[in-house]
């Protein structure tokens, strides 16, 4: 292998603080919101960073070229996720962006990022995703593309080391710690909880909008079928939102912090003993049997 | 006209947003209380460029437009004005200069060391006598027959001043000629008859070691003359307009940050059974705030656009300075107000804002001084 | 085989066994939703020596058993499982596959899903079936600010994974019986294209907070790092685990694996105490599972005192260490 290719599929998603919703079309109105990229989509390029950088150290013989690719779906303005992605360190960028891809499910979505990847990169190495974006957290378009792929695939991954043709990783699934290898290509998918992200240095991101090698795809130029609307497609459909966050009709105690605690233990003792699995109560209140 | 933030500029303000929460958001307070200057942080912020923001890349600089220059600044201030102090004075009155002015050599020898924060600069133009009026400048460089020169003399409030690597000086070299007679020197803090006086008791900017710095027979060769002799004054007038911009920056992320705080709080806090935002005389202040800081933007931006495009600025960066400085003195002000008593409890940090906010109206030339600037300039076009 | 049933499926996740009764709380809701479509609701097994299983599975609500048991199957396999699975779906034609949102199952259904070409639903919280026949399944987005109903009308099966801890299990009951259907393993199975070169128990090393009883979360308030560490005193007396809100992180008053947010972890204790903090979404949308929340926060009304069931208004770091005064005389007296 004189050269390996890293793919990062990232997605901008709606900056927490902010949930425009759209009640008509129940979808997201993405276009109200500010983005950020998804936290677990930037650990995901954490990891490509940080395996080329130790991969280019062992290889300082070989001199292989390892080059790592961003793709995201998404409205115009997902642009700005490559952007950071290039700040970041990350080769070239890929927008794919058309309103026939709006409104994708998983399973939609996975199609369409595995007909990109085949288009810009069919000889791709590795694929990396975060393990769930912050928005929707399903978790379902990493495994999914690694089908449509047709790859091994191990989510949750915290550790991984690529090494002649295969890949070995480290993972935590259910409790069970879990040494794995995979030939390549293949997919992994990043929790928020390794590989944490650096800060965007601010050089690399004037360069990246000066001169970063981003190119925007529309359906037709992936190649997808000219009678798929995404929204149409896609096998599930939201038929109502909701928030569940009422008030609660809460108790509000103020005072001194002894007090309080006194009133507290008064009416809690159980509940708090209970989920302690502590008996609480003074055992001079309590009657003998 | 195109008033839409562009998206390198909306890319630019959420990284140094995330930046600054991240990294400063928790400790700014107690930087402040201890009047500590967080040099872990500007360990990181070198290798992310801050400390070359405009510096060109061959020098190791992340060469952004005057927008994007002035974002960074909003957005360190809007969580950390000392901070924001520390990189604006560092930007635009310590390198900017260096790179405006200065020989190749010394663009090669200094940039880099600048740009990546090794060197953290200062510029000293301020002494006990003499401020914006640069004639009372009492320190002096004498020149011997190879051309060297020895410097002597006080600075005063020197904004980095305790944690700085390299200080631009203004001294007198002529001091008989009122127009060329001062220059400016690049003094190395590591010279002999360099020292650092006190951290000055400031009453906000704590975390910014502001100190005097003494020159006693300071020996510079004649490669540390900025410009040539006499050039102190021109040097010195372009740099402020420069540095006006920094500040301006500055005063609008204080009052971003006040107002931020100011909604937040309004929503929140409850009288009389309501939030007190429902009451129309906070919601009016509400709404001057995000008036007044969206004029300040734009004049601002204004200013830093003419800056890019090679037009003169200083008339524009002295408005957008003056009115900047004002809205985050008056910002401040309301926010602590909209708090009530929490306000002027250090628990708060509109009270911090409010501390640091006055200093805006002063530095790099009183409000006093830019109107006289802008006056000026008015009056010379009416004949 | 004459029934015409429509069949419910649930996945027999049973690698976590004891931790996690999530197939035996699918088996229950199966059988809630069952009449609604005139359904049959089906365990499937795969896997080795799994006897054990299938009985419990069928003492606990299923109708119907499909199981291969072989020595090849003996641990869990993603690409084996979604296979066979893809297979047995193919030829029964189920209408609704049910699999519980464990890390396994979150990463085997979607790839079910995908083969069968159908939808597939993230970490259900409620499952309904409404009046077209249709399974509405509602999933939470935004950290649980938002709750999203979502149905498949047209693409079979209709498939959800399903947040374990949401359904109650019926009670085991020796007496129901299920029809076990033996499926031998395919001759054509293909080889796994991931190598399990080691697997180790970890008992809750990551899942301390996730799965703890009693959670106390600190923020700033609690004032210093020293006054933070009372936390850990409070929460080895109750039995809990300590969890912090993002600032206290970056002030490194605690380490980034307790931090319960939208980067870190998501909490569901019985009880969870919560001391100075105010409340940014960013950490309440991790906490809205807890079932009884008590908070403490200067200020009364911080989003936080709000969402609480117990709002004490006072200082956070006053108020622990009062508790912890008052928990050590009351264990010293039982």
């Amino acid at each position: 292998m004189d050269k390996i290719e890293l793919i990062v599929c990232i997605k901008q998603v709606p900056l927490v603080s902010e949930l425009p919703w759209d009640p008509k079309t129940k979808t997201l109105r993405r276009e109200m919101a500010e983005g950020m990229m998804d936290p677990a989509a930037k650990h995901a390029l954490e990891a490509a960073l940080q395996i080329r950088k130790v991969m280019e150290e062992k290889a300082v013989a070989g001199k292989k070229k390892i080059r790592i690719t961003v793709i995201t779906m998404g409205p115009p303005m997902s642009e700005e996720v490559l952007r950071e992605a290039l700040a970041m360190g990350a080769d070239s960028g890929v927008l794919l962006t058309d309103p026939r891809m709006a409104g994708a499910d998983t399973l939609i979505t996975s199609k369409i990022l595995g007909a990109a990847i085949k288009k810009v990169r069919p000889d791709f190495d590795l694929v990396f995703c975060g393990s769930a974006a912050s928005d929707s957290e399903t978790g379902q378009v990493g495994p999914q593309l690694a089908e449509e792929l047709d790859v091994p695939a191990a989510a949750y991954v915290e550790r991984l080391d690529i090494e002649n043709g295969h890949i070995r990783i480290q993972r935590l699934c259910d409790n069970f710690l879990e040494t794995l290898e995979m030939d390549l290509p293949a997919l992994v998918t990043i929790p928020p909880r390794t590989f944490f992200p650096r800060h965007v240095p601010l050089g690399g991101l004037q360069q990246s909008f000066e001169g970063g090698d981003v190119r925007t795809l529309l359906a037709a130029d992936i190649a997808l079928s000219p009678d798929l609307y995404a929204a149409k497609a896609s096998p599930t459909k939201i038929v109502n939102v909701f928030s569940p966050t009422a008030e609660k009709e809460n108790i509000r105690l103020r005072g001194a912090a002894k007090k309080v605690v006194e009133e507290l233990f008064r009416r809690f003792e159980d509940r708090i003993g209970g989920a302690a699995g502590k008996d609480l109560k003074i055992s001079d209140l309590k009657i003998p049997e | 006209m195109d008033f839409n933030p562009c998206m390198k500029h909306k890319v630019v303000r959420k990284t140094v947003r995330e930046f600054a929460e991240a990294e400063l958001g928790a400790i700014a307070a107690e930087l402040d209380r201890e009047a500590r200057f967080p040099r872990e942080v500007a360990g990181k912020m070198g290798p992310l460029n801050y400390f070359g923001l405009q510096i060109p890349r061959e020098y190791g600089g992340a060469a952004l437009d005057s927008i994007s220059y002035a974002i960074t600044v909003e957005e360190l201030s809007r969580v950390c004005p000392a901070m924001g102090l520390c990189i604006t004075v560092h930007n635009s009155v310590g390198a900017f200069p260096i790179l405006a002015f200065g020989t190749q050599a010394q663009k090669s020898r200094y940039l880099p060391e600048l740009a990546s924060g090794e060197r953290i600069g200062a510029f000293c133009l301020t002494e006990a006598n003499a401020g914006s009026d640069a004639g009372g400048v009492e320190t002096h460089a004498v020149a011997d027959d190879a051309g060297n020169y020895r410097i002597n003399g006080t600075k005063i409030f020197v904004t980095n001043g305790g944690i700085c690597g390299l200080a631009l000086i203004f001294a007198v070299t002529a001091p008989d000629d009122p127009k060329r007679g001062a220059s400016v020197f690049i003094v190395e803090s590591e010279m002999p008859g360099y020292s650092v006086g006190e951290i000055e008791d400031l009453c906000g900017m704590r975390a910014n070691p502001v100190s005097s710095i003494f020159l006693e027979d300071c020996p510079v060769t004649v490669d540390h003359l900025l410009g040539k002799p006499g050039d102190g004054l021109k040097i010195g007038l372009k740099t402020l307009d420069t540095g006006r911009i920094g500040i301006a920056a500055q005063g609008l992320g204080i009052a971003q940050g006040a107002f931020e705080a100011s909604i937040r709080y309004a929503k929140e806090r409850q009288q009389f059974n309501r939030p007190i935002a429902s009451f129309q005389t906070i919601a009016n202040y509400l709404a001057d705030m995000a008036t007044e800081i969206d004029a300040a933007r734009l004049l601002l931006y204004r200013a830093c656009a003419l800056k890019d495009s090679g037009k003169a600025f200083g008339e524009a960066a002295a408005m957008a300075k003056l009115y900047c400085s004002a809205v985050a003195v008056k910002t401040a002000d309301k926010a602590v107000q909209i708090h009530g008593g929490y306000g002027y409890s250090k628990e708060y940090e509109v009270e911090r804002f409010y501390r640091d906010a006055k200093v805006t109206e002063i530095y790099e030339g009183t409000s006093e001084v830019q109107r006289m600037v802008i006056s000026r300039a008015v009056l010379n076009r009416l004949v | 085989m004459a029934d015409k049933r429509n069949e419910i499926w649930v996945f027999g996740d049973y690698r976590n066994y004891f931790q996690n009764r999530v197939t035996l709380q699918l088996l229950a809701r199966a059988n809630a939703i069952a009449p609604a479509i005139d359904g049959l609701v089906c365990a499937v097994v795969l896997g080795h020596d799994v006897g054990e299983y299938v009985w419990e599975y069928g003492a606990h609500g299923a109708d119907r058993i499909y199981v291969t048991d072989h020595p090849d199957l003996k641990t869990y396999s993603g690409d084996l499982y979604t296979h066979l699975m893809v297979k047995l779906a193919e030829e029964k034609r189920p209408e609704i596959i049910l699999i519980g949102a464990t890390d396994f199952g979150r990463e085997f259904g979607p790839r079910v899903a995908k083969r069968l070409e159908t939808g597939l639903t993230a970490d259900c919280v409620g499952l309904e079936i409404n009046r077209d026949g249709l399974l509405v399944q509602t999933a939470p987005g935004f950290g649980g600010n938002l709750l999203a109903e979502i149905v498949t009308p047209k693409a079979r099966p209709q498939m959800a994974t399903v947040r374990p801890g949401i359904f109650q299990e019926i009670p085991h009951d020796d007496d129901r019986k299920a029809e076990v259907i033996e499926i031998p393993l395919p001759p054509d199975i293909p080889r796994d294209r991931v190598r399990l070169l080691r697997c180790e128990y970890r008992p809750g090393r990551d899942q301390c907070l996730e799965d703890a009883r009693v959670v106390i979360c600190g923020g700033r308030g609690m004032g210093s790092k020293s006054k933070f560490k009372k936390l850990f005193e409070l929460a080895r007396l109750l039995n809990g685990e300590v969890g912090a809100t993002r600032p206290v992180i970056y002030s490194r008053w605690a380490d980034h694996e307790a931090l319960v947010g939208q980067a870190g972890r998501q909490v569901k204790p019985r009880l969870l105490f919560s001391f100075g903090i105010s409340g940014a979404i960013q950490h309440t949308a991790a906490v809205t599972d807890a079932e009884f929340i008590i908070a403490v926060n200067k200020n009364p009304h911080a989003t936080m005192m709000k969402m609480a069931d117990v709002a004490i208004a006072a200082d956070a770091n006053q108020v622990c260490t009062a508790l912890i005064k008052e928990l050590k005389r009351r264990l010293k007296s039982s």
